[in-house]
């Protein structure tokens, strides 16, 4: 990893060389990345990284604006993503801007990209009020309000469930999930035994499972992210308990296996993002980013180097200006996307809609494709 | 809900028992370190990081049994312990009894940023040595690891007390502690007892990061924080220095914290965790083992105030100074504006921690929850209850002056360390409430939407009318503060700092002048919070963070405790600079922690100097 981080830092710094030397020939066609480089959040930006590169090297070759990028450090803190927002905004050069990660960074900074009349592209941020910050706030984040109802169905019509307990990440993220799997759940005509939220950080769950445990569901529903769904699940088992357990996409990461061990074998979970999804755009994804990066990529991954695939489709068919960009993201259609298929942004919302789910299932120490009918 | 159900009671105790055993191991070294050096250490977390992650490279890359990768930990801990003690502490003696502690805060700073910036922030895996058997107990089960760490602990607390109580150099420890100076005359070698000491408690909290990590089967840089902060809490129960005590309170907060969970929910863990310390401190200071009613081991003053003449300005120069800045927005540079508000706003937090530390001399940890009332409070008037901005900033003042004077009041008669505790609880449990009473602050999901700065309808959204407004604000509070700071009131601060006996026995009541500090900085705190609230339009429950606590705490002691003009440098350079430096992104709270260490170290009056 400190390698990587390494390389990391040098691309940045090949980038800035780059950079300078080419704004000398011609004004190049920017976007600016505010993100996590350092801080608690690095290491998702550091995989921003390597999917933007990957992107930018395939599309630039054919296309008549090529596109560079300026990744700034925030280290997720508002108070630095919006003097960075400052910068971009007084950058003329920078026609988009991609980030921030999380949602307090992004949406300290949307009042200031709303003035300066710069698309703020929050590929991230499943916040539902982060594109109410005004018109310029466009996200491809995977929207809880079709990824719940999609992992409720699961328990409930694939995996027959009634009763389901549901253990949460007490976040933004994580009660807006939990609301919308537990509206999801009702109208599907199931009951939500208990909902219990969890604090980040928090390693011992053993009474927060005794309390589920104790509400008889017949299924346990996980609204966390891989880590701490690793350490839900071991005590899950320490505990005996017998349910079957699902949970959202963000637990699909290779982390998920290397920190649950023989423990997540049985987890039910959906993911937008599969590497052996037999679908073209996927294949030839994941062949490139493993041949470039020599490790298999993850949702995050995907999520990043779809964002820049779209940001150069967009300079490219609408022209290399802001406003340019603020119309055509309002029509753009038929991007190849790796998550969606195609991209389509909803023009009420300012997101986009239908994300592909595959199920797929934790089988001897692998994610795999779940089979109906199949004993978990 | 079976709650009342007699085995669901027997689970929850046994899971209060599990994870209370867990945290004794770290209770037990703070509490040996306390006993020793009269210390807090607040790097204690960070060297449980160190060890976690030294066992997990030892297993990784040498492959290394159970038994040889303690030893490797017991060995690297114990060198950073005596590290700590030789280079971050012993310097220090002699300083005022705040300094050390201070300086574990550096220390733990560089620790885990170290630890990070070799490790990444990735999570690990730590492979499981220890053999994978469970006893059935009740409706769940315990492993031989729990059993092992229960062994470790009682083992460690064992050994300790007979040592301390029984043994030569045992007894040239508790000398030490109880006056380090009388136990020298009596040639006790007082820095070696440090030293072994450091060493062993070092020892004990690595193996315990090893354990922990091996449990969770999952080790990250950022446990830390969380580690120190339920080590010091078990050793508060316990009482402070009680190294059998430390066992009992931890078991008591992991009993507190599963019934909690039982009684009112997952999210509330924590919430309980901290009420247990506030009412520890208030009503039991020494514990609840201690029978007597000796007083707490501290002096009656000694704050962190170096004597040192302020640095004088002359009027015109800070005239000319304001002017500038005035007509800064003149250069049309909005992402320099943006800076500069950020640290006019963050130059309003340290002016409201400078009066408290400084010249009253209360060392607060938690000084960023006073943003976050602040912000909250405006962002709510403004939003649910439809109120002007330029009424809801001035009002969010008024009840963080009110609610921050009211929360740390009952702390009122605590000194020294205490205090330092007891805010840093307060500052969680602020965080904790708003999470959780999502009825009024809207819980998890933040504050969205929040209106736009604008005053009498004239919109100061853009980055020129945030920057005057956070200038013209921070001008008043300061020039307000200079002249408190001149008059009466300010004298009785200075006072009630330097000797509160003397100033009680001249008819200075202590704690109504505490409250009047307190509701000054609050005000300042609340306007800077409210503001901020305004410009950033979505804030929540992380908004304003423990780490902001640390790093007003920093612009304080740069520019020099109680010092007006130096609060605002110390912000100025402590926001500005980072941003000069992008390039060093990566190594900013290391750069952070430095700072703060070499200034503690070498110049604890700060760059201006105290007043």
């Amino acid at each position: 990893m400190m390698l990587s981080r390494r390389a990391a830092l040098a691309g940045a710094v090949a980038t800035g060389a780059a950079l300078r030397r080419s704004a000398r020939a011609a004004d190049p066609v920017l976007v600016g990345i505010s993100g996590p480089l350092t801080g608690p959040n690095a290491q998702y930006g550091a995989q921003w990284k390597d999917s933007f590169d990957l992107a930018l090297s395939e599309v630039n070759p054919t296309a008549k604006y090529p596109l560079q990028y300026v990744f700034e450090d925030s280290q997720s803190d508002p108070r630095q993503s919006v003097a960075i927002a400052q910068k971009f905004v007084n950058d003329s050069r920078i026609v988009m801007e991609l980030g921030d990660f999380s949602s307090p960074a992004s949406m300290a900074a949307s009042p200031i990209y709303q003035r300066g009349k710069l698309v703020q592209f929050g590929f991230t941020n499943s916040h539902p009020d982060f594109t109410k910050g005004g018109d310029y706030m466009w996200s491809s984040s995977i929207s809880q309000a079709e990824e719940q109802p999609g992992l409720a169905d699961f328990a409930i019509s694939g995996l027959g469930r009634r009763k389901i307990g549901v253990i949460h990440l007490n976040t933004d993220w994580g009660v807006t999930s939990k609301n919308l799997f537990v509206a999801a759940a009702k109208a599907k005509g199931a009951e939500v035994t208990a909902a219990e939220g969890f604090l980040p950080n928090e390693r011992d769950f053993r009474s927060t499972l005794v309390r589920i445990r104790d509400s008889n569901p017949d299924c346990i529903a996980l609204l966390a992210y891989y880590a701490d769904a690793a350490t839900i699940v071991r005590q899950i088992r320490t505990l005996a308990l017998p349910q079957p357990i699902v949970a959202v996409s963000s637990v699909y990461s290779p982390k998920l296996i290397e920190l649950g061990g023989e423990a997540v074998n049985g987890v039910h979970l959906i993911t937008t993002f599969f590497p052996d999804e037999p679908r073209a755009e996927v294949q030839r994804f994941v062949k490139a980013f493993t041949e470039k990066y020599n490790r298999a990529p993850d949702t995050f991954n995907a999520t990043a180097y779809d964002t820049m695939v779209l940001a150069s489709t967009l300079v490219n068919r609408y022209g290399p200006t802001r406003a340019a960009i603020r119309d055509g993201i309002a029509k753009v259609d038929d991007v190849p996307s790796v998550i969606f298929g195609k991209i389509k942004f909803d023009p009420q919302t300012r997101r986009v809609a239908g994300a592909q789910y595959k199920r797929l299932i934790v089988k001897d120490g692998r994610f795999q494709m779940w089979q109906p009918g199949a004993p978990s | 809900m079976n709650a009342s159900d007699l085995g669901a009671w027997f689970d929850y105790t046994v899971n209060g028992f599990v994870i209370g055993n867990i945290y004794a191991l770290l209770a037990v070294g703070l509490a040996l370190i306390y006993g020793v050096s009269n210390l807090v250490n607040f790097a204690h977390g960070s060297v449980y990081v160190v060890g976690a992650y030294i066992g997990w490279a030892a297993i990784t890359y040498l492959g290394t049994p159970l038994p040889l990768t303690i030893l490797c930990v017991v060995v690297a801990c114990a060198l950073v312990g005596i590290g700590i003690e030789r280079l971050g502490l012993r310097p220090l003696h002699g300083s005022s009894r705040i300094a050390p502690l201070l300086s574990t805060i550096g220390i733990g700073l560089v620790l885990d940023q170290v630890v990070q910036l070799v490790f990444s922030p990735d999570p690990r895996a730590v492979p499981m040595q220890v053999p994978e058997w469970r006893i059935q107990l009740g409706g769940g089960t315990i492993g031989a690891l729990d059993l092992l760490i229960a062994a470790i602990g009682l083992i460690a607390a064992g050994v300790l007390y007979f040592f301390l109580r029984f043994t030569k150099l045992g007894w040239a420890v508790r000398a030490t502690a109880q006056d380090s100076d009388a136990a020298q005359q009596m040639g006790v070698d007082v820095n070696r007892v440090n030293m072994v000491v450091f060493a062993i408690a070092s020892a004990l909290s690595g193996i315990s990061g090893l354990l922990v990590g091996m449990y969770y089967n999952q080790i990250n840089p950022a446990m830390s924080f969380e580690a120190t902060l339920k080590g010091i809490v078990s050793l508060i129960i316990g009482g402070l220095g009680n190294v059998p005590g430390a066992i009992g309170g931890s078991l008591i907060l992991g009993l507190t914290e599963s019934y909690g969970i039982a009684l009112f929910g997952t999210s509330y863990r924590n919430l309980f965790a901290f009420v247990l310390l506030i009412v520890m401190l208030l009503f039991r200071p020494n514990g609840l083992f201690e029978r007597g009613r000796r007083l707490p081991p501290e002096p009656l003053t000694g704050t962190f105030i170096a004597r040192a003449r302020p640095l004088h300005v002359p009027r015109w120069v800070m005239a000319a100074v304001i002017v500038f800045a005035a007509l800064l927005p003149l250069t049309g540079n909005s992402y320099l504006l943006q800076v500069g508000a950020n640290s006019a706003l963050y130059a309003m937090l340290a002016l409201s921690l400078t009066l408290v530390a400084g010249t009253v001399g209360q060392i607060s940890l938690g000084h960023a929850a006073l943003l976050a009332i602040g912000g909250y409070a405006s962002g709510l008037l403004a939003l649910d209850g439809g109120w002007p901005v330029a009424v809801a900033i001035p009002a969010a003042g008024l009840i963080t002056a009110a609610l921050g004077t009211a929360l740390v009041f009952p702390a009122f008669r605590l000194t020294g360390h205490y205090v330092s505790i007891a805010t840093l609880g307060i500052g969680e449990i602020v965080a904790l409430v708003i999470l959780n009473w999502t009825g009024l602050t809207h819980g998890a999901v933040g504050l969205g939407g929040i209106p736009p700065l604008e005053v009498l309808g004239v919109d100061l959204g853009s980055v020129e009318g945030t920057y005057w407004l956070s200038l013209a604000v921070l001008v008043l509070l300061a020039l307000l503060q200079v002249r408190l700071l001149n008059s009466h009131l300010g004298r009785s601060w200075r006072a009630i700092r330097d000797d509160s006996v003397a100033a009680r026995s001249y008819g200075v009541s202590g704690d109504r002048y505490k409250a009047l500090a307190f509701a000054y900085g609050g005000f300042a705190a609340g306007i800077s919070g409210a503001i901020t609230a305004h410009v950033y339009s979505y804030i929540n429950h992380e908004t304003f963070n423990a780490p902001i606590s640390i790093l007003a705490l920093t612009m304080v002691i740069l520019g020099g405790l109680g010092n007006v003009t130096g609060a605002v440098l110390g912000a100025t350079l402590l926001i500005a600079l980072p941003e000069a430096f992008r390039m060093l992104a990566e190594y900013r709270i290391l750069i952070y922690g430095l700072v703060l260490l070499l200034l503690i170290r070498f110049r604890p009056q700060g760059v201006m100097g105290t007043v």
